[in-house]
């Protein structure tokens, strides 16, 4: 058992997931074919040995409550720690600019207070990885850091915008935190921050009741500003997949499953992803039916043709239909001879028969919840 | 107060020889069936389905993997604080104790259990069977006809008859006649070795049974027998549904092959009466871009490469490039490297087939078992491999 207690911060929304983080935030977007965005950074700090685990829930947080229930699934039932639900202080859902806000923590301070653990590891809930924080918590001690930021060596900036790099001297200390925009175009391998921390519960608390009188401040911009006084470090981590905050990213991530390499890190290793059990039936495939290179969860039941596709729980394919590069979500209905590419079905959604869904690799079609077609 | 109405007790404990190799690792209500689900989901379910949350489960034979699937029951939302689950091995007292020897001495041996809860009721279900039940109505039927003993019937086909214990019923449904196996059947009524009881009346009987050294102690050749004999109020609950005793190869075969039939009669798939089972975590499952899937049920975590037709794929399974399956179960976790051929199989769970394999090959002019190859769990079939239809391959120990 690890002595930290995970901080999650599921309160993040976006503009740009075109209606798929309408209702929802983005840790509840279900991705994948059966969990949903949370289910990772909920999943590695349980098999990381924290059983005592916070979420800061947004405003919305019916999708996300219905989904994690008591914490059973990811075995957060418990009489000592378990699942506790900070709720964010903001009404509607916070801007991208404020990942880990200090208010939505000054409102929580109890959560903090009470528990008598050295560490707390923070993250953000928007992100596909699959990472044991056992190994940076033993970083964290070994180097008596009152911070660690857990960073991953990434060479190509193409889709990463406000994000934060790090420089760090050859004992992993960081010397400085900064952002794409004051970075010169061609770089070298730079450890990019991949919005996971671990702190010292005591610090954390001290940095909260300090910074109480300013509205909203972001505790990284806090860590940035004191990086002088503070023992910072950096720890390595291979297994991410990335951060999820556009629909080309949805797209992109998802797709990206279809991968052996992606699914031996995120999937098959020994750390499984928990999610919600549905005791689906297995999925039932007709003689018509024509699947190839997709990934099918259960309780579907599949008649037509799927091509490169992710098909969530409880989809229905009639024959005749042709799926190819899209991404339905559980409940669909497609009827006979519909047609869907580059597209991204949200839940419940009926597609009547000779319909032809198109979007494009850059900008997929999306559909929202129960649209009936 | 723990005093609950009605207590289920689930007969689990027997070996279940006629499955061959898949019970030589785990008893017989542990062995997979229909892809994700267990024998034993099914009484559970029904359990669960029916309010009932007392059940006490008897076991005997290789218990280890029935009891950790089973764990505290909360997979079947039997986890409840005031009753739940509750496995029973056979057990020692100061002088007495043994294994258990038949079905009702099972029961006789954990009367303490039952009195414990003092239920008004119990049931006595098999961990076996495959189908959907309602308790409550069969209870609701029970105490309507003022019964001391219900037993719950099916009708067979007339031709089948001579097969099974027969019961003949007089207009109200009461019992007059119990016959096992008769020549000259006069009803095609089959009794499904599912009981309910007034505990009082079954105490009365275990007690009588367990001193009769004649006895074979089991619910069907001496209990009910005995109690029709002493006209206590028997009464028949006819059950109109899907219902298979899975006890041989040849029948849990067919069994799992009719859920891939269109408006399956079971229908697992209905969503007011669950079948909840107790299911590893694993993805979605994968279709390369070779694979080929025809009338066949694919669960969680597989990885299909190969062609797969009227299968059905439990959890995990690997099934390799160039593989061709047929008509075939494959257990959960099980692996069919490149260029196998299976056809007509049941491969045990976790069983490895390597490459350039043959299983099912046509061989003798009359198979055995309608020609079924059953392949025993964990097995490895060494590459190149070529086995007949109709084997049972065992693994060396």
């Amino acid at each position: 058992m690890s002595n930290a207690i995970g901080i999650i911060f599921a309160n993040s929304g976006s503009d740009s997931l075109q209606g798929l983080a309408l209702e929802r935030p983005i840790a509840a977007v279900p991705f994948g074919g059966r969990y949903r965005i949370l289910d990772f950074a909920l999943s590695s700090m349980v098999n990381s040995g924290i059983r005592t685990i916070g979420l800061v829930t947004p405003h919305q947080y019916r999708p996300l409550l219905d989904h994690l229930g008591a914490g059973k699934d990811w075995f957060l039932d418990r009489k000592d720690g378990g699942l506790f639900i900070l709720p964010g202080v903001m009404h509607g859902l916070s801007g991208d600019n404020h990942t880990f806000c200090i208010k939505n923590l000054q409102h929580n301070l109890e959560y903090l207070q009470k528990d008598f653990v050295e560490n707390v590891v923070i993250s953000s809930g928007n992100q596909i990885f699959n990472i044991n924080f056992m190994e940076s918590l033993e970083f964290h001690k070994d180097k008596h850091a009152d911070v660690t930021l857990i960073y991953k060596d990434i060479d190509n900036f193409g889709d990463l915008n406000d994000e934060m790099f790090l420089m760090l001297d050859e004992n992993q200390k960081v010397s400085k935190i900064r952002n794409k925009q004051g970075l010169e175009k061609p770089m070298p391998i730079l450890p990019h921050f991949v919005n996971m921390l671990i702190i010292r519960r005591e610090l954390l608390l001290d940095i909260v009741e300090k910074y109480s009188s300013i509205g909203c401040i972001d505790l990284m911009t806090i860590l940035t500003t004191n990086l002088e006084i503070l023992e910072i470090y950096g720890s390595p981590t291979h297994s991410t997949i990335g951060t999820i905050r556009t629909v080309k990213d949805y797209l992109d991530r998802s797709m990206s499953l279809l991968a052996l390499e992606v699914r031996e890190k995120l999937w098959l290793g020994m750390d499984r992803i928990h999610t919600k059990i549905m005791d689906n039936p297995p999925t039932q495939y007709t003689t018509h039916a024509k699947v190839s290179n997709s990934l099918i969860a259960s309780g579907c039941s599949i008649a037509g043709e799927v091509k490169n596709s992710i098909i969530f729980r409880g989809v229905i394919l009639e024959q005749g239909c042709k799926i190819e590069n899209s991404i339905i979500m559980s409940k669909c209905h497609i009827h006979a001879n519909a047609q869907t590419n580059y597209a991204i079905l949200d839940k419940s959604v009926k597609v009547h028969g000779e319909n032809v869904l198109k979007g494009s690799l850059n900008n997929p079609l999306v559909v929202l919840k129960r649209t009936v077609l | 107060m723990k005093q609950q109405e009605c207590v289920a007790l689930l007969l689990a404990g027997g070996q279940g020889s006629r499955l061959g190799g898949l019970t030589r690792n785990r008893a017989k209500p542990a062995v997979s069936f229909c892809g994700k689900y267990r024998i034993i989901d099914f009484s559970l379910s029904n359990c669960t389905n029916s309010n009932i949350n007392t059940v006490g489960i008897l076991i005997q034979y290789k218990p280890f993997l029935l009891n950790s699937y089973i764990g505290l029951g909360s997979a079947w939302d039997l986890d409840n604080p005031f009753s739940g689950v509750h496995i029973l091995p056979p057990f020692l007292g100061d002088s007495e104790g043994s294994w258990y020897n038949g079905t009702a001495n099972a029961v006789y041996q954990n009367y303490e259990f039952i009195d414990f809860y003092n239920p008004k009721y119990v049931i006595i279900l098999s961990g076996d069977h495959v189908y959907k039940m309602d308790y409550n109505l069969r209870l609701k039927f029970h105490k309507e006809k003022n019964s001391e003993i219900t037993l719950a019937t099916i009708e067979v086909p007339w031709e089948e008859a001579s097969r099974f214990g027969i019961l003949t019923v007089d207009g109200a449904a009461r019992i007059t006649k119990f016959t096992e196996k008769p020549a000259q059947p006069d009803s095609n009524l089959a009794s499904m070795g599912v009981y309910i009881f007034n505990w009082s009346i079954l105490k009365q009987a275990l007690i009588e049974d367990n001193g009769d050294y004649q006895s074979e102690n089991d619910f069907g050749k001496n209990i009910i027998p005995q109690q029709l004999i002493q006209a206590k109020r028997v009464y028949a609950y006819n059950f109109h549904g899907y219902w298979r005793d899975v006890g041989t190869i040849e029948s849990y075969y067919h069994a799992n092959m009719e859920s891939l039939k269109e408006g399956h009669f079971l229908n697992i798939f209905d969503p007011k009466f669950r079948i909840f089972s107790n299911e590893d975590i694993l993805p979605p499952h994968f279709v390369g871009s070779a694979g080929e899937i025809e009338n066949s049920l694919i669960c969680n975590g597989c990885i299909v490469h190969g062609k797969v037709t009227n299968s059905i794929l439990a959890p995990g399974v690997y099934v390799g490039e160039e593989v061709e399956i047929t008509d075939s179960i494959l257990l959960p976790y099980v692996k069919i490297h490149k260029k196998s051929i299976v056809h007509k199989a049941i491969v045990g769970e976790n069983a490895e087939i390597m490459s350039h394999c043959k299983v099912g090959t046509a061989g003798k002019i009359v198979p055995n078992q309608e020609g079924i190859t059953v392949i025993e769990d964990n097995h490895s079939i060494p590459m190149g491999s070529v086995i007949e239809a109709g084997e049972n391959v065992y693994r060396n120990r």
